[in-house]
């Protein structure tokens, strides 16, 4: 039983970890990015919308290894 | 598919040769989850490379297509530098990823890459300046990823084979002949090491073989032009391997981790409980469970036909429409 346990929960997480990547990728669509293009033209808002993306990113794979642990030492090796 | 074909009945028929050679030359690994702790051979990349090498200079003769060429020299360089660790013995571990970026140059060198992903929902992107530095990047990210989930009989194989099932997916509805072919070519090597790799191994891929199908998988996503699906259905591999570095804090080799993720008792493995263990996927299948190695393998399979799922969904309604 365990083991079936382990095993959705790692599904689970994968699952969020995919919705969440789509969720910043709407939000990035929706907000920050217009709102970069109206602010500032052609280079500067470039940059500012890569910057914007890699910093997103960062804060995802960090999002993600958090929840990882939190689901290891919480959740799956929790007696 | 002829190419195909090929590389399937050259992995059968080569592997027992390879495993001949390599306890011969000596390139051979403890298998450590198994109480009589065997010592099989590291060659089984060799096998892989040799299939898909026949197969692809086949496709060049047939259809006079020079990105084969190009798709074929990154795994090459890849496979290369996987061969001279398993040869040589372990490199050292900031120098692996250091090297593998050497595998991009074919593609930047030729330019064979369109610097304009479509990202879901921000639509085709325009990263001119920064895509060539994504793309060199994504092969030891690929190569390291595969390479992190190589720790059982049976599961590179099983994990990889549902990236290129998506890989081939999304070719036959975009009506992309290249990379339909090449990954059907990838999924006939990987499904004819399988007798030899399952539990219990006879060959192991060894990092040749694990080096050389991620260095294909990162050619195939910057080619394919697939790289959103690419990251989605290498979120298991690409999880394991960021994990471990981050649990570890930093780049170090096995050596250097006094504590294991999973122990091995009475033939099952089962999750460490010390907290400076490092995170990986086995791990957290195991956590608090006794887990065969076969099943294990499985699992680790199914997970990744999940996020392949995941990636041909994605790929479906949020990227088609931008192609």
């Amino acid at each position: 039983m365990k083991l079936l346990r382990n095993f959705v929960a790692v599904l689970g997480l994968l699952a969020i970890v995919w919705a969440t990547f789509l969720l910043v990728s709407y939000i990035l669509a929706s907000t920050l990015f217009p709102a970069i293009e109206q602010a500032s033209q052609n280079i500067l808002a470039s940059i500012l919308r890569v910057i914007a993306g890699l910093a997103t990113f960062t804060a995802w794979v960090l999002i993600w290894y958090t929840l990882t642990k939190i689901w290891l030492y919480e959740v799956l090796l929790r007696e | 598919m002829l190419e195909a074909l090929v590389s399937f009945l050259t992995v059968i028929a080569v592997t027992p040769l390879m495993i001949r050679l390599g306890r011969r030359a000596g390139i051979v690994g403890v298998d450590v989850h198994k109480s009589s702790k065997p010592v099989i051979p590291k060659t089984g990349g060799l096998a892989l490379i040799l299939g898909s090498l026949i197969a692809l200079l086949i496709h060049v003769l047939l259809n006079h297509d020079s990105l084969s060429l190009i798709f074929l020299s990154t795994g090459l360089i890849a496979g290369f530098i996987g061969f001279l660790e398993d040869f040589r013995g372990e490199m050292n571990p900031k120098l692996k990823p250091t090297l593998l970026l050497l595998a991009s140059i074919p593609i930047l060198v030729t330019g064979s890459y369109v610097p304009r992903p479509v990202i879901p929902f921000i639509g085709r992107t325009r990263l001119y300046k920064i895509y060539p530095i994504l793309v060199a990047l994504a092969y030891p990210v690929a190569c390291n990823a595969v390479n992190s989930v190589d720790v059982l009989n049976g599961s590179m194989i099983y994990t990889s084979i549902p990236f290129f099932a998506m890989s081939s997916i999304i070719a036959y509805y975009r009506g992309d002949s290249f990379t339909l072919t090449t990954s059907l070519i990838c999924i006939s090597i990987l499904v004819a090491l399988i007798p030899y790799n399952r539990y219990p191994a006879k060959i192991f891929p060894g990092n040749s073989g694990s080096l050389f199908i991620g260095g294909l998988m990162a050619s195939t996503a910057i080619l394919g032009r697939i790289e959103v699906a690419a990251i989605i259905a290498l979120l298991p591999q690409i999880m394991n391997e960021m994990h471990v570095i981050f649990s570890i804090g930093g780049i170090k080799s096995a050596k250097q981790v006094k504590s294991r993720p999973v122990e091995f008792v009475d033939g099952f493995l089962t999750a460490s409980k010390d907290r400076d263990a490092p995170i990986t996927l086995v791990r957290l299948l195991s956590a608090g469970a006794r887990v065969g190695e076969r099943t294990m393998a499985y699992m680790m399979g199914v997970l990744a036909a999940f996020t392949s799922i995941l990636a041909i969904l994605t790929d479906l309604f949020l990227v088609e429409a931008w192609v």
